[in-house]
């Protein structure tokens, strides 16, 4: 399974995607999870206790004068599944996690990092891990590389005028992606019969899940705890097992059968 | 372009990115809009660096979606040196939300809605 939430800031990405990843590494799966926001975000959701966990400067190295590519590049010698074994973290449950470092207050001292990273999403070998990727809030990353290692789009949806005018133009920039992907929308904090209705009519996208909105799950975001540590019951972690249910019926891509 | 007697209101994408792109002359004003989430805090706290760092002016903070006096504690206590302005967690906000519609045009007596009214009114006094 390679998926990658994404959909409008605040819409509950990070809460849900983390979520995910942790209950598809219970079921046995090796589940790598993969954060590209430059805000916090998915760590919270994992329960991990940092946040900000750049690939480290003995990772990367200036690439060549004489080789075409970014500035800098993994450590030559270093694959990308290697990268991934030693300077990825290790959240609850076996998730690794791998990111690029947040900014604080020069976005420049991200590069080495973030350059790093880039390589290893497009080069991590299709048959290790589950991939599940938390993106920016918005629409510049999705469809500038950021979430290419994903087959699957899911677009977290809030049933408010805002949230489906993104997920509208979400999914009308991955009909017209160079390659195909499948995108799906999960509906979030719904309150109202006939939300994620809602969200399948004005989005135009099937919706995979429903997840009710439940103050136990925002009180989880408040203490910056992983819901599924901190509401393990709640009707919502309920609804994002629902959704890896769903999803948790392919192979890893390039496994054999 | 002159604004000269004009108010210029904009409105950022979420996160840092932009301000640290903003020259130093290029507001007088930042409202830092926080949420009582460890996550919103965090970022906050870069934000009101980058302004400091950058001398880009003036900056208060936001508090947003506030429910208790704990949320605002967790807030006052991230920003000791700088003036925090709560806003009430209201539904009327969310509902408007729901409806695509302005809260000012939809609820212009919610709580909400009343302390922003009161927080433009102290930034910028209406002309007596």
């Amino acid at each position: 399974m390679r998926v990658a939430f994404v959909g409008k800031g605040g819409a509950g990405k990070s809460a849900i995607s983390g979520t995910f990843a942790r209950l598809l590494a219970r079921r046995g799966h090796p589940v790598l999870a993969i954060d590209s926001d430059p805000l916090p975000g998915m760590a919270y959701s994992l329960g991990l206790d940092r946040d900000d966990a750049p690939l480290p400067d003995e990772a990367i190295e200036d690439r060549p004068d004489d080789e075409e590519g970014p500035r800098y590049r993994l450590r030559a010698g270093l694959s990308a599944a290697e990268a991934v074994e030693r300077h990825a973290a290790t959240a609850p449950d076996g998730v690794r996690f791998l990111q690029f470092g947040k900014i604080r207050t020069d976005p420049r001292a991200l590069f080495r990092s973030q350059l790093a990273f880039r390589q290893i999403i497009k080069e991590l070998p299709d048959d290790r891990w589950h991939l599940v990727g938390d993106l920016p809030g918005g629409t510049r990353q999705p469809f500038t590389g950021w979430g290419a290692y994903a087959d699957t789009y899911l677009v977290v949806v809030e049933p408010m005028a805002k949230s489906l005018l993104s997920a509208r133009r979400l999914a009308r920039l991955a009909s017209a992606a160079e390659r195909p992907v499948q995108v799906l929308a999960v509906a979030n904090k719904v309150s109202e019969s006939g939300d994620a209705e809602m969200v399948a009519r004005r989005s135009g996208l099937e919706v995979v899940a429903s997840v009710p909105l439940e103050p136990a799950f925002a009180a989880a975001e408040r203490a910056g705890r992983a819901p599924l540590d901190l509401v393990p019951e709640s009707a919502a972690v309920g609804a994002v097992s629902l959704l890896v249910d769903r999803l948790d019926r392919q192979p890893l891509r390039g496994a054999a059968t | 372009m002159d604004f000269s007697g004009q108010v210029v209101v904009a409105d950022l994408e979420a996160g840092v990115g932009t301000l640290t792109r903003l020259g130093e002359a290029g507001v007088d004003l930042v409202l830092i809009v926080v949420e009582p989430t460890p996550k919103s805090v965090e970022v906050g706290c870069r934000a009101a660096a980058l302004v400091a760092d950058k001398a880009l002016g003036r900056a208060v903070v936001v508090a947003s979606r506030i429910r208790s006096d704990d949320d605002l504690t967790m807030i006052t206590k991230a920003f000791p040196d700088h003036e925090v302005v709560p806003i009430p967690d209201d539904p009327a906000i969310v509902q408007a939300d729901r409806n695509g519609v302005a809260p000012l045009d939809s609820a212009p007596d919610a709580p909400a809605v009343q302390a922003l009214v009161r927080l433009a009114e102290e930034l910028v006094p209406s002309p007596s």
